[in-house]
């Protein structure tokens, strides 16, 4: 078990420390968030939701929201 | 430029926006290229099973690669998020495959990344380089390894001899 832990925090650092791993990690995470709002703002409409209360929840203008969402809910 | 093209250019360039569409990615750059090249016959396919190339192995695993889309699971493993898990509770709220139909854009056109332009107007060059009226997939596989793009690191992961295979279609552009 010391040994798995002593590798995990091996791999760990590793990928920390290559910026390229990094960043590929924050691209990704951006898609996934993206992917997740899109599947969130459109089931909310579904429910009901109006655009300004989608955008209240989201932190941003209802004018910003439609015209992200708009066209796909 | 577009006159230009052969029949096999056209039919790659038109596939490209349907694999696009089918590995729900936002854009087309050369890797979706190189996929639809090794799906038409003509001198690119030709050029590539010359140069030792599985093209249906080089196909599977360029596909592979744009379905995975921007998500890279080993990366985001490395700050702690398990994509798998991600997945399955998405899921689970909206549905089989919903991170997948997610990513994927509601219909009409994808627009060509900024490299698979670039390696458009290479093979222009190429086919004016090589003295030849038509752009045909061979100059667009040219242009491809002209550029420094992510179709070009396809072939080079895939073990392909970048130099080698230039050669093997300009010798073909020279004698047809």
């Amino acid at each position: 078990m010391v040994d798995g832990m002593a590798d995990r925090e091996l791999v760990e650092s590793a990928a920390g420390d290559d910026p390229a791993v990094g960043l590929r990690a924050v691209r990704s995470l951006r898609e996934l968030a993206d992917r997740l709002e899109s599947l969130q703002v459109t089931r909310a409409r579904q429910l009901g939701w109006s655009w300004q209360d989608v955008a209240d929840a989201l932190g941003v203008s209802k004018q910003a929201v439609h015209k992200k969402h708009g066209r796909s809910t | 430029m577009f006159e230009k093209f052969s029949h096999e250019a056209r039919t790659a360039v038109t596939a490209s926006q349907e694999i696009a569409r089918d590995a729900a990615t936002r854009r087309i750059d050369t890797r979706h290229l190189v996929v639809a090249l090794t799906r038409a016959h003509g001198p690119a396919r030709d050029a590539l099973e010359t140069s030792g190339v599985d093209v249906a192995a080089l196909s599977a695993t360029a596909l592979a690669d744009l379905r995975s889309g921007g998500l890279d699971a080993d990366a985001l493993a490395g700050i702690g998020i398990d994509l798998e898990a991600v997945r399955r509770e998405a899921d689970r709220t909206f549905g089989a495959h919903a991170l997948e139909r997610a990513g994927r854009r509601p219909g009409g056109h994808i627009p060509f990344a900024p490299e698979a332009k670039k390696a458009l107007e290479l093979a222009l060059r190429e086919a004016i380089r090589l003295k030849q009226k038509r752009i045909d997939g061979g100059h667009l596989l040219l242009g491809i390894l002209r550029a420094d793009c992510a179709g070009r690191a396809l072939l080079v992961d895939a073990g392909v001899d970048i130099d080698s295979l230039r050669t093997v279609i300009e010798d073909r552009r020279r004698a047809a």
